[in-house]
């Protein structure tokens, strides 16, 4: 008995620390578990959004634990970066659900989920304990499940942004008053996908029932509507007919999903070119003369317009979700392409013709 | 006018030398016929200042006739040659005189120079008496100095000062009339007072001796009689035994043990004391005991004689040796290796006792020469178990304990000392002794109050000098949670070979009534296979695959789609979740890399594992997964898209109720089973 009994004070005296030795024993035990489980939380993260700052230099990815990472490119991409520079400088909890869509402002970044919009002031999110500026629910009629949001679309003519996702419908939401203003009722499944046409007050989206609608913001109608998936040439049942990716350039427009990759002309609504990618696309983009697309498989593709394949970049995730080009012209130093997905990793390409690094929850 | 000159020139001669110098000269001049050196006598007789005179005269008499001469002869007359003649006779004599007065001179010279060379000899002679004299002198001052400087012996001893001697010496010593004004004869008596004073001391501490002695045989007669009383005592003792086991007081029983505690090695003592200590307070089905034989430890405590021993054996046994032949290098490195393994006699028994009645038995042992605890474990149940194939590893006693704390595999030394020590004896690592040995884990060495300092530095702060009581009552605890959990694994995975999961009442909540696919295989795989299967590439990268997990492979089936699940156990478990790992052939090969969907079944199961886990302690978690993984199939099956292109019905008509079927970007499939209304929706 003696040696323990002696020895235990002097013990506690010469570590006055906040454990005493048993709790310490089972901090070990409880720190063990604890890694396991952040260890198996991040092999199934899956990034789902992910958006530039207006000034160019940082990058924000939202998860599907609902967590929004934010990450200095200045730093990573400098030639002093260390392996710390690609971690998250700020990481905060957004949501309750999954982060599925973000945009930026010259001042705001809004991020949507399950529901419901939050904004956040890109000069305060730096800060430790940034709290949501406002948070917004578009009108739902009751439901058991409260409908996702999956896309985001800003409208800088009429300074409004428009949610689209689970409930079917296109709200626009005024970005001065905060109130949504109108809603557009077409599609019969959820919607994937928003984009803009650049001259007409024009809206495009694609959802999970294969259709691609236009819609005339002026007019609050839709003007138009491509069943994709009635075309032979690009249907593939066995894939489905939802469109998962939406992209367009003047009367150009780009789909794919369920139904293969294919560039469409809008005002004679035909496919002009069919790319072969078996693989069914997430998210596809025009970049100068090329299309950029990515999904299932861990390769950015690069088409010509005529259907080829350019080129096919791999990643480090085996799925990708989103692509993002960062083109703010106050940081011509942080001109990359990131590609995010099934994967903690967002992968940064400094050119197009590889991978050059990986950012890293 | 010559002949006048001549004429005075006579009177002249005459005049300056005068009689007797004229006298002397011509008596001088026989004298000189006589004696050669005459000359020199004459020197001293002669005044330098009249020959000095006498030089003037008759070199101004030369020039005169020199003169007259030179007149003459310019004159030319006829009796100027007798008259010249004349003079020249004259001039004649006078050089005589000059060369005379010439060699004096020389004389005088030489004369002078013998006189200072006498003189300056004398000089030198004196001057060397003088340097004699004086380092005379010197010598005679430096001994005068050393006799100075003189040290007696006297000086180093410590006298009493002069005050307290005339006080305390007897007049007889002290002699004060003599002794005030002398102080060398003062000196005297002081040493004469000390010596007598250092006589007495002397005596003193004679007697003193003596005495001691006496005391010592006092104590010694005292001791004998004490050591008389022992066996009178134990006697007595003996005597009371009935008593005792009369009255069911075991004093003796816990006495004899503690009296064995006494020969355990102090980590066991440590473990022992603690042990029992915490089994009395707080856990009164833990029980200590201790086995071995305390002879055998008691010889390790007289190392002197059993060297001695060894010696003698070894010689012997190097005569016989030497008869049949040297053993070989590697025998006697074996012997080496024996000796460093060897454990300690004494081990101490814990049995801890679970609400089952199953009991864990752990035998700590202590390997001397490392300075390490290890382990052994065994687990008896109270009825016998039919052991199924695949929990062949969850009770043996290699892998029940390991990791009972994280990263604590037990297979390693945790003594950074002892790898050098196997260096020396060609030990690789202790791994393949364990079985052997017993597992060094971490927390043997903890209870057992050892502490070693880790290999890589520890990110939280930890308590140092981990001790025995403060790891006892967790350690337990989880002792008992590691035992109940592989009991209820052990139990479960014999209907799981049967293709059936057992779900119990209290977790029929979590799955809807019908569930379709069934659970057809439950084998286990070697950590090598896991590896090796193409699906499981994720979990080997983020370092959830180590060989200290147990490894399964399950087969879900329904109609032609096969879902293969590879599963991690952690022995951790249930604390730490079992992971899976999915691939689906069903229309060609499915897996997370692949289909999204899969992907999200995966971390239904393993992510959110927290609802599956049951009432506490969740042993039940390990079914309910499988459980899941079987509705999860149920759910991706007849939610998939039904080809239009391809005729005939569905394979798998869709009888779960669902809100929806797509969800989000990836296309998520509605996993969430909602208890009380039994319909599927998102996550």
């Amino acid at each position: 008995m003696e040696p323990v009994t002696q020895a235990c004070p002097l013990d506690q005296e010469l570590n006055p620390g906040p454990f005493s030795p048993q709790a310490d024993a089972l901090t070990t035990e409880h720190t063990g578990r604890m890694e396991v489980f952040q260890a198996l939380q991040r092999l199934h993260m899956t990034i789902f959004s992910q958006c530039f700052s207006p000034c160019g230099k940082f990058l924000a990815a939202g998860n599907n634990y609902g967590q929004i990472a934010i990450f200095s490119l200045s730093a990573a991409l400098s030639s002093e970066a260390k392996e710390e520079s690609k971690k998250p400088i700020v990481t905060f909890q957004a949501h309750d659900g999954p982060v599925y869509s973000m945009v930026s402002t010259d001042r705001h970044l809004f991020s949507a989920g399950d529901g419901e919009v939050k904004a956040w002031l890109w000069a305060e999110i730096l800060k430790k304990g940034c709290k949501e500026l406002w948070c917004r629910q578009p009108p739902y009629r009751t439901s058991l499940e409260v409908p996702e949001i999956n896309a985001l679309l800003l409208v800088p003519k009429e300074n409004s942004l428009i949610l689209a996702g689970g409930d079917c419908q296109l709200h626009t939401m005024d970005l001065e008053t905060g109130t949504f203003t109108r809603a557009l009722r077409g599609h019969t499944d959820y919607i994937h996908c928003l984009a803009l046409r650049d001259r007409n007050p024009e809206v495009l989206s694609g959802g999970e029932d294969g259709t691609v609608r236009l819609w005339d913001l002026r007019m609050a109608k839709e003007v138009q509507t491509i069943e994709v998936y009635k075309h032979e040439e690009c249907s593939r049942p066995h894939n489905g007919r939802w469109i998962g990716c939406l992209a367009t350039d003047s009367d150009w427009m780009v789909c794919g999903g369920g139904p293969a990759l294919t560039l469409w002309h809008l005002r004679s609504s035909t496919p002009t070119t069919i790319f072969p990618m078996w693989a069914p696309q997430k998210h596809v983009t025009f970049y100068q003369d090329l299309i950029l697309s990515a999904g299932q498989g861990p390769c950015v593709n690069q088409w010509q317009l005529s259907g080829e394949l350019k080129a096919q970049v791999p990643g480090s995730s085996p799925g990708l979700l989103s692509l993002s080009l960062n083109q703010q012209p106050a940081a011509p130093e942080c001109k990359v392409l990131t590609a995010a997905g099934n994967s903690c990793r967002v992968d940064v390409f400094t050119n197009l013709g590889y991978r050059a690094f990986s950012l890293s929850f | 006018m010559s002949s006048e000159s001549s004429k005075k020139r006579k009177p002249k001669v005459i005049r300056s030398d005068g009689a007797p110098a004229e006298g002397k000269r011509n008596r001088s001049d026989p004298e000189q016929e006589g004696k050669y050196y005459s000359e020199e006598a004459e020197v001293d007789l002669r005044d330098p200042g009249r020959d000095y005179e006498l030089y003037k005269y008759t070199c101004q008499e030369l020039q005169r006739l020199m003169a007259e001469i030179q007149d003459l002869k310019s004159r030319g007359g006829k009796d100027a040659a007798v008259e010249i003649e004349d003079r020249r006779i004259l001039s004649c004599v006078h050089f005589m005189t000059l060369k005379k007065l010439n060699r004096l001179a020389h004389i005088r010279l030489k004369k002078g120079r013998d006189q200072t060379h006498e003189a300056k000899q004398k000089v030198d002679a004196y001057h060397l008496q003088l340097q004699n004299l004086l380092y005379e002198v010197m010598h005679l001052q430096k001994e005068i100095t050393k006799c100075l400087e003189f040290k007696s012996k006297h000086e180093e001893i410590d006298l009493v000062s002069v005050e307290e001697f005339y006080q305390e010496a007897p007049p007889d010593i002290s002699k004060a009339e003599i002794t005030m004004g002398d102080p060398h004869q003062q000196t005297l008596a002081r040493l004469d007072w000390e010596l007598e004073q250092r006589k007495r001391l002397a005596e003193q501490y004679r007697e003193s001796l003596s005495n001691k002695e006496k005391i010592l045989k006092e104590i010694e007669v005292k001791k004998e009689y004490l050591s008389s009383l022992q066996p009178r005592l134990n006697s007595i003792m003996q005597a009371s035994l009935p008593v005792q086991e009369y009255l069911f007081m075991p004093f003796d029983q816990a006495h004899k043990q503690y009296e064995t505690a006494r020969h355990l090695p102090p980590p066991l003592y440590v473990l022992f004391v603690q042990a029992t200590a915490y089994g009395q307070a707080c856990d009164k089905t833990l029980s200590v005991a201790i086995e071995g034989s305390v002879d055998e430890a008691k010889a390790l405590f007289k190392p002197h004689e059993e060297s001695q021993d060894d010696e003698s054996d070894s010689d012997a046994e190097e005569e016989q040796t030497t008869k049949r032949r040297r053993p070989t290098l590697g025998v006697q490195l074996d012997d080496k290796r024996k000796e460093m393994l060897k454990r300690h006699p004494l081990s101490v028994m814990l049995d801890l006792k679970c609400k089952d009645d199953s009991v864990l038995h752990l035998t700590f042992y202590y390997l001397m020469n490392l300075n390490i605890m290890t382990v052994k474990a065994r687990v008896t149940t109270a009825t016998e178990l039919i052991t199924p194939i695949s929990a062949g590893d969850l009770l043996s006693p290699d892998s029940v304990l390991s990791c009972l704390y994280p990263g604590d595999h037990g297979k390693k030394t945790p003594n950074p000392a002892n790898q050098y020590q196997f260096d020396k004896v060609g030990i690789l690592t202790l791994r393949d002794y364990v079985l052997d040995l017993g597992h060094p884990y971490l927390w043997v060495q903890k209870l057992g109050g050892l502490h070693f300092p880790k290999e890589q530095p520890q990110p939280t702060v930890i308590a140092d000098h981990s001790l025995s009581s403060s790891h006892m009552e967790t350690t337990m605890k989880l002792l008992k949670t590691r035992v109940q959990s592989r009991l209820a694994l052990h139990k479960q995975f014999a209907s799981l070979e049967h293709g059936i999961v057992p779900v119990t009442s209290d977790c029929h909540y979590l799955f809807p009534a019908k569930v379709v696919s069934r659970l057809v295989k439950w084998v286990t795989i070697a950590h090598e296979d896991y590896v090796e299967l193409h699906f499981t590439k994720d979990i080997v990268e983020a370092g959830l695959a180590g060989d200290t997990n147990l490894y399964y492979m399950a087969l879900v089936e329904r109609g032609t789609a096969k879902l293969q699940a590879a599963v991690v156990l952690n022995p951790g478990y249930s604390s730490i979740p079992p992971i899976f790992q999915l691939c689906l052939n069903w229309k060609g090969e499915k897996t997370n890399s692949n289909d999204d969907n899969i992907r999200a079944m995966e971390s239904e199961v393993n992510v959110c594992y927290k609802e599956l886990c049951g009432p506490r302690p969740g042993h039940q978690l390990l079914t309910n997964q499988l459980q899941r993984l079987c509705v999860l199939l149920d759910v991706y099956l007849e939610t998939e898209i039904h080809d239009d292109s391809v005729e005939g019905p569905k394979e798998f008509p869709q009888e779960k109720m669902c809100l929806r079927l797509f969800r989000g970007p990836s296309r998520m499939k509605p996993f969430k089973y909602n208890h009380p209304q039994g319909f599927f929706s998102h996550r």
